[in-house]
């Protein structure tokens, strides 16, 4: 048996997909394809060298590579050398990881012996640079600065501004401290100052805070954000004209919240995945201190299941709840409220279009909401062969309905019990249908040109028929 | 909204407003009395009452913890009427008077501008002694204006509304030459400006052999406030009570306009 590279693909996100392409090929005498079986081989790690390794201590290393010495096939091999540097990977001190595998030579070496080395190159100590971003129906240029890998553990430091088109700028400063162990678990301490504005609602809103977050996996695929959030936040109208309801909640006040975010991640693509799904919980508690007080629960799913090669149906489910605490005297201001409408979520809505408003027409936000959207998303048609990784594969044409509610007040329900509740949220849908291309924007966001047809919608809500524009990371 | 632009639509509300009558649910918005509101803002909202006591003008005052930040100002008192958000004094009188309601008809101009002479040394001399007294004075300071204005904070946001609010106020002091001065400068500037309300009001009921004008509205909520706000260091009201004069004003008006109320 010659040599084998098996040098790990930088997108390989989804390990038994990458168990089922290897295959390997003898090379370059005889031509013919061999299929090999490599749970038939055995094999098993010799030595692993790390090659590159200058401030990165040696402990957290072994922790990721530790596994890779419990292989007894070649597969298994393989499998673990990948999964080794997917955790390399996620310390974050290595601008670039590869993976070589050798048989082992040497009078120490066994006879299927195997040497595994990875080669590495750290970070600089310190990085920055000026990049975009986008988000919330908003691009954003963003400056930013790290100090990868402070202490030799992962330990990283960032600071960051970013400016985006719609007058929002943020900036944040944050301590990042991984922490050694099976949960993969990470330590994030951040301070912000966050300035916002939101025309719909004719506010804006001014953060500044501090967030302190503990990441971890309970198994691999579960994850956990426990964070708390100790926020003082400055809302002020956006102009005169602004309605007194909306002015009414000027002011100062103080958000400290405990939050939980359950998260579980099994698509194979983050922007136009064609399997698995998404499943994320939030739940947060304001009130401990301060003078903000309620109980916030929000789920997001989103399913995915390939209908032919390409053509894709995805079916997502976004809702909220929110509950002033039973205590009663703290307040819900309209940043803490649900909004509904927009090309991120009910499409042919203008931004904030459904639900509770004032008389002159501001948004004021809802207590409760639900939206659900079923997409049919192609590829875009008279496409030359089936090249992959063309321009092409960058867009997707897609036919969509979506649909939702939204509840002003929960005690108008709340007190007539639960089975009213879900009638209250199933009369009075908004209903609207559509079709447009999306578009991969880097390997994060994604871009959307829409035309919709609002179906059926409150007198009070502000629809957009016709060409919807939208761009963002999460959508309906 | 550039700051530029608000002139205008303050003209164009005003105008409009002038088209309807007066309206009957005007609320006059102002914060909590008993715990929250500090010495200066007191007076201005006393003023404000005061002023539309005179012109007979019916309002509902409603206390808010966030009456300054919901002001289009940023300064208290603002009313509501109907649609229209109008905040202070001279903002308030100038509404008023674009409904064709005016205290100030059969004054001359010398004597119009005699008036808002006399307005801007109140709010040159007595408001910024008030601001000095409120947040420069340790003493009263300590004692009286942090716990005040940060009684409707939770606790760590009032020490930082306190420090933010002191600041904003020492920087506007500093701007107008007051932060450096002693508080025996201070009482003497209130000294020498009651002198001058003194003389001019000369023993007549009101400023204007006219009747009441929106000065003697602001001379009463300021001295009113003055004399019957509790403080650390009475020095300031002691200076208010030298003159008998404006002290028999302050009388005639709270007889007036403020004691018909509690009768009824």
């Amino acid at each position: 048996m010659g040599t084998v590279h098996a040098k790990a693909d930088e997108h390989f996100k989804e390990i038994p997909d990458f168990a089922q392409k290897q295959t390997i090929r003898e090379l370059p005498e005889k031509e013919q394809i061999k299929e090999v079986d490599l749970e038939g081989i055995r094999a098993r790690v010799d030595k692993i060298n790390v090659d590159g390794l200058a401030r990165t201590k040696n402990d957290i290393v072994e922790d990721c590579i530790r596994e890779l010495f419990k292989a007894t096939d070649f597969q298994d091999v393989l499998l673990k050398a990948h999964r080794a540097r997917v955790k390399l990977d996620e310390l974050g001190c290595f601008k670039n990881i590869s993976v070589f595998i050798d048989t082992s030579k040497g009078p120490k070496s066994t006879p299927d012996g195997l040497e595994v080395t990875f080669n590495v190159k750290e970070h600089k100590r310190l990085t920055g640079g000026v990049s975009t971003q986008v988000g919330n129906n908003e691009g954003a240029l963003l400056v930013g600065m790290r100090a990868p890998n402070l202490f030799g553990r992962g330990e990283r430091v960032q600071v960051e501004y970013s400016y985006g088109s719609k007058k929002t700028t943020n900036f944040n400063v944050a301590f990042i401290k991984p922490i050694r162990g099976r949960h993969r678990s990470a330590f994030t301490t951040s301070v912000f100052q966050q300035h916002s504005e939101w025309p719909p609602s004719s506010y804006k809103l001014i953060e500044r805070g501090v967030l302190l977050d503990y990441g971890f996996h309970s198994t691999s695929l579960l994850k956990h954000n426990v964070q708390w959030e100790g926020n003082i936040r400055d809302l002020s109208v956006l102009s005169r004209s602004a309605s007194f309801d909306v002015r009414e909640q000027s002011g100062v006040s103080l958000k400290s919240a405990l939050r939980h975010v359950l998260s579980v991640d099994l698509r194979d693509d983050i922007i136009f995945p064609s399997t698995g799904g998404l499943f994320k919980l939030t739940s947060e508690v304001a009130g401990l201190g301060g003078d903000v007080g309620f109980c916030k629960n929000e789920f997001f799913l989103q399913s995915n299941y390939s209908l032919m090669d390409d053509v894709v149906i995805q079916g997502s489910l976004w809702a909220g709840y929110l509950t002033p605490l039973s205590s009663g005297h703290k307040k819900i201001g309209a940043a803490d409220a649900f909004y509904l409408g927009g090309p991120l979520s009910l499409r042919g809505f203008r931004p904030r279009g459904c639900g509770p408003r004032s008389a002159d027409g501001d948004a004021l936000g809802a207590r409760c909401f639900w939206s659900a959207g079923v997409h049919l998303f192609a590829p875009l048609p008279f496409r030359k062969g089936s090249s992959k990784g063309g321009l092409a594969d960058l867009f997707r044409t897609h036919l969509f309905v979506n649909a939702g509610n939204v509840l002003a007040d929960l005690d108008i329900a709340g007190k007539s019990g639960d089975s009213d509740l879900i009638e209250t949220l199933l009369t009075n849908l908004r209903l609207s249908y559509g079709l447009g291309i999306a578009l991969r924007l880097g390997n994060m966001a994604r871009l959307e040109v829409n035309y919709c047809f609002p179906h059926s919608y409150d007198k009070n809500d502000q629809t957009q028929p016709g060409v919807q524009f939208g761009i963002g990371v999460q959508f309906l | 909204m550039t700051k530029s632009t608000i002139p205008l639509i303050d003209r164009i509300s005003v105008e409009l407003g002038a088209q309807e009558p007066w309206p009957k649910d005007v609320k006059l918005y102002q914060p909590y009395e008993v715990e929250q509101i500090l010495l200066p803002d007191n007076a201005n909202c006393l003023a404000a009452q005061a002023f539309l006591k005179m012109c007979q003008l019916n309002y509902e005052v409603v206390h808010k913890q966030n009456a300054e930040a919901m002001s289009p100002t940023l300064k208290v008192p603002f009313i509501k009427a109907g649609r229209f958000v109008i905040a202070e004094l001279e903002g308030i009188v100038q509404f008023v008077n674009g409904k064709g309601i005016t205290l100030t008809a059969k004054l001359d101009n010398e004597q119009k501008a005699d008036m808002r002479a006399f307005m801007s040394l109140i709010h040159n001399v007595i408001e910024n002694a008030e601001l000095y007294i409120c947040w420069v004075d340790k003493e009263t300071y300590n004692e009286v204006t942090c716990i005040r204005h940060g009684s409707v904070y939770p606790w760590p946001l009032n020490h930082i509304q306190n420090w933010q609010k002191r600041s904003q106020v020492i920087k506007k002091l500093k701007a107008l030459d007051w932060y450096n001065k002693t508080l025996e400068d201070v009482f003497a500037e209130v000294e020498t400006c009651c002198e001058a309300l003194s003389t001019r009001l000369d023993g007549k009921p009101y400023f204007f052999e006219e009747g009441p004008t929106e000065l003697d509205a602001l001379i009463f909520g300021h001295l009113f406030t003055i004399l019957t706000t509790p403080l650390p260091r009475s020095d300031l009201a002691n200076t208010v009570r030298n003159y008998p004069k404006l002290i028999q004003l302050v009388q005639r008006i709270e007889k007036e306009y403020f004691k018909k109320e509690t009768k009824n």
